[in-house]
């Protein structure tokens, strides 16, 4: 090969490595992220509470009596996470046992650069599963408790009226609720119903937040004016008002059925304060579970998970891992039934419409999924 | 059989294990941006995982969960099994950093956005006919988890044997992350790499696969050490140089040049078998007392 065209090709290479050098340098220098594109809704480090929240450790710094029977812990830590109005705690007991309670002091003292605070309320409950007796009787000012969370099931959505209706220790998400309304300035309503006005915490505080006159909180402590008339305050609400319901099964049932004689547009947020009790392992409940694509109903035994169940009756290849409920593989879309959630991974929005079918079950009789 | 028949990777059978997911949770509270004292260049090149795994296990997950109804071997499938939990959980703690990251004031979406776009978009499910297309795309995503698993293999014993990170202080915690995330992907190194023989095997298709994995590897790593650096806010001005990852490979915080060009030959060879790199009693004797592992083991219901 000749000398002169070989030095020919070597400069119009170099050449072309030199001015592709110097475009792509420009290019990058106004956007050292080019070429690649951007997904447009990033997944990657979004949000908290992907994986379980590491547990906090924190001291009962205060043990005082909010009323017969109730008492509240302030609990203190460094760097706690915040929390809004409606979140609650999983407060695990010295044996062991968790359980939740709703957070009711301030959002503010938590966050607290000096060290933060949670308050929360215990009512106890003589024929209960135990966990508010060893509240009342084990957890002392300066002992160690361990919590997770805080997590909102319960959140308030923005509206332009409130109606609250709270039953005994049912305060508790609702009285944080109460406070924020009052601080926006949103009209809002208190029905808080008792057994006696002895019994019923933070009593002072929500009439004092009401003020005087203006008809804001009703109080009906049974032993004096009985029950609360509920139609009645359902009828009187603002239109199209968002009501907040937490009390016993039976308050919520009246009011989740008498909501359609109530004003119009109403619409009903409720939380169990004790959850659907959950049967210990080995004491589940049978049910079936619908595959909708497959077209096949398969019966999940009490001693076995969904699955298992789908596994060996229908669909073998399903993806799983873990089988404790953290690592997500098996996640799973539900199309109908309630779902008893026993992961730790899954996001409140995420339990809206799927479930980790390793661990979690029915709450009812059967479960739809999407398989 | 005959002399002639082509060499074929030939696995160790004493360094497979039982894989099992570990529930871990780390608290990043005290963790620094510059994680390792006074070196925040080769911090900031380890930091480069937290951009790329979150998004890059969490496609090993996506597509591994397709392949599993093709592996007929009972007990690939197991391992198949225990390291889609094991990837799903790497990519939950990876992700669990990026927040804290953003706390200190280095936020690493403009750069994560086009992580995920890489692996959910440009790697992600086509749409493609069912049947052979679709397998092909498979194949070839499989393959390409085998030689990107190669690395992490590799990156993985490096840091169970990094022992200058200790010396030089880096911080506990994330030291915990790394080894455990490590220890787990020298635990379950020969996965990927058996499940690309068992559905595939192809030569060819290694070699095209390891070219593509190790271009977009490199690619990414200094645009990520380069991302972190100019935006460091206590590192104004900063630019990252090639100086500063050979002097940190020669300090033992970072692996060397030498050591990574070393992997190429093992991973191309013929005979290749991840079994034959790295220790899984190392690996098992770290997780034994790795603090976030322990902690997982002892919350477990029915753990010890």
């Amino acid at each position: 090969m000749p000398a002169l065209p070989r030095m020919r090709t070597a400069l119009l290479v170099a050449g072309a490595a030199l001015l592709a050098r110097r475009a792509l340098r420009g290019r990058i220098g106004r956007s050292p992220l080019w070429p690649m594109p951007a997904l447009d809704r990033p997944v990657s480090g979004r949000g908290p509470g992907r994986g379980p929240a590491a547990p906090l450790r924190l001291r009962v710094a205060e043990r005082t009596a909010a009323a017969d029977g109730v008492v509240v812990l302030r609990l203190t830590g460094a760097r706690l996470p915040g929390w809004e109005p409606g979140a609650h705690l999983d407060l695990v007991l010295p044996s062991g046992t968790v359980r939740q309670y709703s957070l009711c002091g301030e959002p503010a003292e938590a966050v607290c650069p000096k060290g933060g605070a949670y308050t929360i309320a215990t009512r106890l409950i003589e024929d209960g599963r135990g966990g508010s007796r060893e509240v009342h009787e084990q957890l002392r000012e300066g002992m160690e408790v361990e919590v997770r969370g805080p997590r909102n099931r319960f959140p308030l959505a923005d509206c332009h009226a409130y109606l609250f209706i709270a039953g005994g220790i049912g305060i508790t998400p609702l009285l944080p609720m109460v406070r924020q309304a009052e601080a926006e300035g949103v009209p809002w309503r208190l029905v808080y119903a008792g057994r006696s006005r002895a019994s019923m915490p933070f009593l002072a505080e929500v009439e004092k937040l009401a003020g005087a006159g203006d008809g804001r909180l009703t109080v009906a402590a049974e032993d004096e004016v009985g029950r609360p008339d509920l139609a009645a305050a359902l009828a009187d609400a603002p239109p199209h008002a968002a009501v907040y319901c937490c009390g016993p099964d039976p308050l919520m049932d009246a009011v989740a059925a008498l909501l359609p004689g109530g004003a119009a547009g109403l619409t009903l947020h409720t939380e169990r304060f004790a959850p659907a009790p959950l049967a210990p392992a080995g004491e589940n409940a049978p049910f079936s579970v619908e595959l909708r694509r497959t077209g096949r109903t398969i019966a999940v035994p009490a001693d076995t998970s969904v699955l298992r169940a789908i596994r060996e009756q229908a669909l073998s290849d399903l993806p799983y891992s873990c089988e404790r409920g953290f690592c997500g593989t098996c996640r799973q879309r539900v199309l109908a039934g309630e779902v008893d959630h026993r992961d730790e991974l899954l996001t409140d929005a995420e339990r809206d419409d799927s479930l980790l079918i390793c661990v979690s079950r029915a709450r009812g009789a059967s479960l739809v999924l999407d398989l | 059989m005959s002399n002639k028949s082509a060499p074929r990777p030939q696995p160790v059978a004493s360094e497979r294990i039982p894989l099992k997911a570990r529930n871990v949770a780390f608290d990043w509270a005290d963790t620094p941006l510059h994680w390792i004292p006074g070196d925040p260049a080769s911090a900031h090149t380890i930091n480069v995982l937290h951009l790329l795994l979150p998004a890059g296990e969490r496609w090993f997950v996506h597509v591994y969960k397709q392949a599993l109804p093709l592996i007929r071997d009972p007990r690939l499938r197991e391992d198949v099994i225990g390291f889609i939990g094991q990837e799903a959980m790497h990519s939950q703690a990876h992700d669990d950093v990026l927040p804290h990251l953003r706390a200190l004031g280095l936020d690493p979406e403009p750069y994560t956005a086009q992580v995920d776009w890489l692996f959910e978009k440009l790697l992600g499910d086509r749409t493609l006919p069912p049947g052979r297309a679709r397998v092909w795309w498979l194949k070839e995503r499989v393959a390409m988890i085998a030689a990107i698993e190669h690395y992490t293999a590799f990156l993985g014993d490096w840091v169970l044997n990094a022992d200058a990170l200790d010396a030089r202080g880096a911080d506990p915690v994330m030291l915990d992350l790394l080894r455990w995330h490590g220890a787990e992907e020298v635990e379950h190194r020969s996965v990927a790499f058996d499940l690309f023989q068992h559905l595939d095997g192809d030569y060819r298709r290694r070699v095209r696969t390891w070219a593509t994995a190790f271009a977009a590897l490199v690619f990414l790593w200094q645009r990520g050490t380069r991302f972190f650096v100019a935006n460091d806010p206590s590192l104004p001005g900063g630019r990252a140089s090639a100086r500063d990852f050979l002097r940190g490979g020669r300090q033992g915080v970072l692996p060397t040049p030498g050591g990574m060009l070393r992997s190429i030959p093992q991973y191309l060879s013929r005979t290749y078998h991840p079994s034959k790199y790295g220790s899984t009693e190392q690996a098992a004797a770290y997780l034994a007392h790795s603090p976030a592992a322990t902690a997982a083991d002892a919350t477990a219901p029915g753990g010890s």
